[in-house]
């Protein structure tokens, strides 16, 4: 793993002072540049826009257009479809966003010769017959908080964060506001676990900064090993500072010596960014001794995972830290009582804690204006499988599944019929279409078998198999479970087997009671929550879809017997 | 097909494999050099940093390096080996001369990422995480995601991305890699029978 080195021209900030001059510089610098007299020109540079060519097209711009532009690497924003884009700022015009294109169009582009390219301009107005960007569907219907900094500012620029608003927080927490006042501010926004769980922070905080034990530690779980979500390496990929920011945030407020974050090793670039934005606070002094001259010290870690689902189980992801399997252990005690090194510690999800800044600057009932009754603020969410558009967007708590998938997303691809939905990831049932106009929090789809769980959703038509999908969903568990305990370890075989005889067509009607009985006793034997939800999927998949269960009970699905081997 | 070029500096990936890497114990060692600790505890920490250095260095971990990961880290090498076993990432035994990862995860799944599996499996006899008889291609079922979804389904070769991806256009994919020639494993021989995890 490559070691970031932070920006030479940074120095230490050793006051609130310097701090302050600091920023001021950052905001003249970040205004100079929108509204000088240079051409800006910004490539959006993320893990999705890379695998279409999106560091050629960087290329291009610096070979071709570096004399007569400033070229900047920014982030994705989320939109898949119009990727590889760049974004040209004329002086004295807003800044126009084109897309999707190849390095071949660039110098076309910035010639002003190619506007069919354009998809939108960053303005409220539009110009020239280039659309308002915020007008276009995929933007219109978002509420961009946690995520507005993406394809904005450059992720490696600790300047351009902290001109757009970052550590903002931090200094409210470092010189203006009391450790309780934080945590009441975090109470009363009431933000509620992004990871799936929907555990309440300000609790776990208020439990954290209660314990006697010393040292104490912050965690932040990055770890998504999901097989349908990166919402968490998107933000780490475009605003790595906000990320940083949050734990800082739960590092003071709590009295933690130590942040941590646990990142999946699968993520590159992700990485890259935020080592990058870890040498960068510490090069200024963001981190480390005496910061700022406040007296406080916070030690901070970045941890990498080695591709294993259940590192995400927050005991399970403390192990991983600690160099050893990662695999889940009998709560009580909780770890803000006994965790990382059996010190207090807080484990928090990324999105929950890049809540955080803006909750301590704009105040906790800010937040809990926006939402709905039970689950404040806005989600990131990713829509994949057959649909016109795909990305990664924010949108307020509350907002129907049809409207996501229908406004935002652009609805099915041509040729498509909607068949359901799968929920929660790995851990929840599917929905159908009659489910989807339920407004979406964290407590709205139990009562069907889904879950917002961390907000990833996969569309499939009718040319999926329901009973080979809920195969390959109890295949995906099988293949993650950690071996600790005998229910998820012996059951997720057995009910892949029971799946295959059926699908070749030796199955029968008490096979289905069969997967049934031995579901329930994977969930209520299981000590974690990947056992404990393992079979859920297949349950729902059931519960939805029993025709086609039938159907295959008497026919089969597949015409070879299924091959014996690890991989699917 | 979109591509990315691989000379780029961006990703801190290692260079495109050239031919299967012997681990040598001096390079490991100037790796490991890095991995500075003040207590015991950070050093139990890094080993699984370290083992990921050494893992994206070579494509693998041999004995060898395990052996000299943790003397470095003052841990034994039956802990290493514990890691090595359970995280999905690490290879013990070497990669092919190319690498290519297929997307396995839910929305290439739904976009028909099942057929791109039996066909590495079926048409090339190779199973997650082995290598084409003439040491090419070694191929690796990714349960994750690799983010791209509006591609589904993807598959990685080194460092290229191609989506969406049939079945044909894998398999001429994998022909090319191993230059025109169709390497067939006869299940079993080599590798002998596999634990189902």
């Amino acid at each position: 793993m490559v070691h970031a080195r932070p920006s030479e021209h940074l120095t230490r900030l050793e006051t609130q002072a310097d701090y302050v001059a600091f920023r001021a510089q950052a905001q003249a610098r970040w205004k100079d540049l929108w509204e000088g007299s240079r051409t800006v020109v910004s490539v959006g540079v993320g893990s999705s826009s890379i695998a279409k060519g999106a560091l050629d097209v960087l290329d291009t711009c610096r070979a071709e257009l570096g004399n007569a532009a400033v070229v900047r690497e920014v982030s994705g924003n989320g939109a898949f479809w119009m990727e590889p884009w760049i974004e040209i700022r004329r002086p004295g015009e807003p800044p126009v966003v084109y897309g999707p294109l190849q390095a071949a169009d660039v110098t076309a582009v910035f010639n002003g010769e190619r506007d069919d390219l354009a998809v939108g301009v960053r303005n409220s107005e539009p110009l020239r017959n280039i659309p308002s960007l915020n007008e276009h569907p995929f933007f219109r219907d978002q509420l961009q908080i946690i995520s507005r900094n993406a394809g904005v500012i450059e992720p490696d620029s600790i300047e351009d964060a902290i001109a757009r608003g970052a550590y903002d927080g931090y200094f409210k927490v470092l010189f203006e506001m009391s450790a309780e006042e934080a945590i009441a501010e975090v109470t009363a926004a009431n933000v509620r676990g992004r990871g799936g769980g929907g555990f309440p922070a300000g609790i776990k905080w208020e439990s954290g900064r209660k314990a006697r034990v010393t040292p104490k530690f912050v965690v932040c779980n990055s770890h998504e090993g999901e097989p349908n979500v990166y919402k968490d390496r998107h933000l780490h990929e475009c605003d790595p500072h906000r990320i940083l920011e949050g734990i800082l945030i739960a590092c003071v407020v709590c009295g933690a010596e130590r942040g941590y974050n646990y990142i999946g090793g699968e993520y590159p670039l992700a990485i890259r960014r935020f080592r990058k934005a870890v040498a960068d606070a510490e090069r200024i002094g963001l981190i480390g001794k005496n910061i700022l001259g406040t007296g406080h010290d916070i030690a901070f870690r970045i941890r990498t995972g080695g591709g294993a689902y259940i590192c995400g189980e927050a005991s399970a992801m403390m192990f991983s830290v600690m160099g050893v399997r990662g695999q889940p252990r009998t709560k009580p005690p909780r770890s803000v009582e006994e965790g990382l090194w059996k010190r207090p510690t807080i484990a928090n999800n990324t999105e929950t804690l890049a809540n955080i800044p803006d909750i301590i600057v704009n105040g906790g009932e800010w937040y809990a204006g926006l939402g709905t009754e039970g689950s404040k603020g806005t989600k990131l969410m990713t829509v994949q499988g057959p649909l016109a558009r795909h990305g990664v967007v924010e949108v307020e708590m509350g907002m129907t599944l049809r409207k996501l998938f229908d406004d935002i997303y652009g609805g099915m691809a041509e040729g498509r019929t909607f068949k359901g939905v799968q929920t929660g990831g790995v851990s929840a049932g599917p929905l159908k279409d009659e489910h989807l106009d339920i407004p979406v929090d964290f407590d709205s789809l139990g009562d069907v078998g889904g879950m917002l769980g961390s907000g990833g959703w996969v569309i499939f038509d009718e040319s999926v198999n329901v009973v080979d999908f809920a195969r390959y969903l109890t295949a995906f568990n099988r293949y993650e479970s950690c071996s600790k305990c005998v229910p998820c370890r012996l059951g997720n075989p057995a009910l892949v087997e029971i799946l295959d005889r059926i699908r070749f067509g030796r199955g029968s009607m008490d096979d289905l009671t069969l997967i049934q009985r031995t579901s329930k006793h994977i969930i209520e034997l299981s000590l974690c929550g990947l056992g404990q939800v393992a079979p859920v999927p297949l349950i729902g998949m059931i519960e939805h879809f029993p025709e086609d269960f039938e159907h295959a009970v008497k026919y089969g699905t597949m015409t070879a017997p299924p091959l014996p081997l690890a991989a699917d | 097909m979109a591509h990315a070029e691989s000379a780029h500096a961006v990703l801190p990936v290692p260079a495109p494999f050239t031919g299967r890497q012997d681990v040598d114990p001096e390079v490991v060692r100037e790796l490991l050099s890095h991995f500075t600790f003040d207590d015991y505890e950070e050093a139990q920490e890094l080993i699984l940093s370290a083992l990921q250095e050494v893992n994206e260095h070579f494509g693998w971990v041999s004995p060898e390096a395990a052996q000299i990961v943790a003397e470095h880290l003052n841990t034994t090498v039956n802990r290493v080996f514990g890691l090595l076993t359970f995280y999905a990432d690490f290879r013990t035994e070497p990669r092919g001369h190319h690498h290519m990862l297929i997307c396995h995860g839910m929305a290439c799944y739904v976009m028909g990422s099942q057929a791109l599996v039996q066909e590495m499996q079926g048409g090339f006899g190779i199973d997650d995480g082995e290598t084409t008889a003439d040491e090419q291609v070694s191929i690796q079922v990714v349960n994750g995601c690799l983010g791209v979804c509006d591609l589904a389904p993807v598959v990685k070769l080194d460092d290229e991305y191609f989506g969406p991806v049939t079945a044909e256009e894998l398999t001429s994919l994998l022909n090319r890699a191993i230059g025109g020639q169709r390497a067939m494993r006869e299940k079993g021989v080599s590798n002998g029978p596999r634990p189902t995890k």
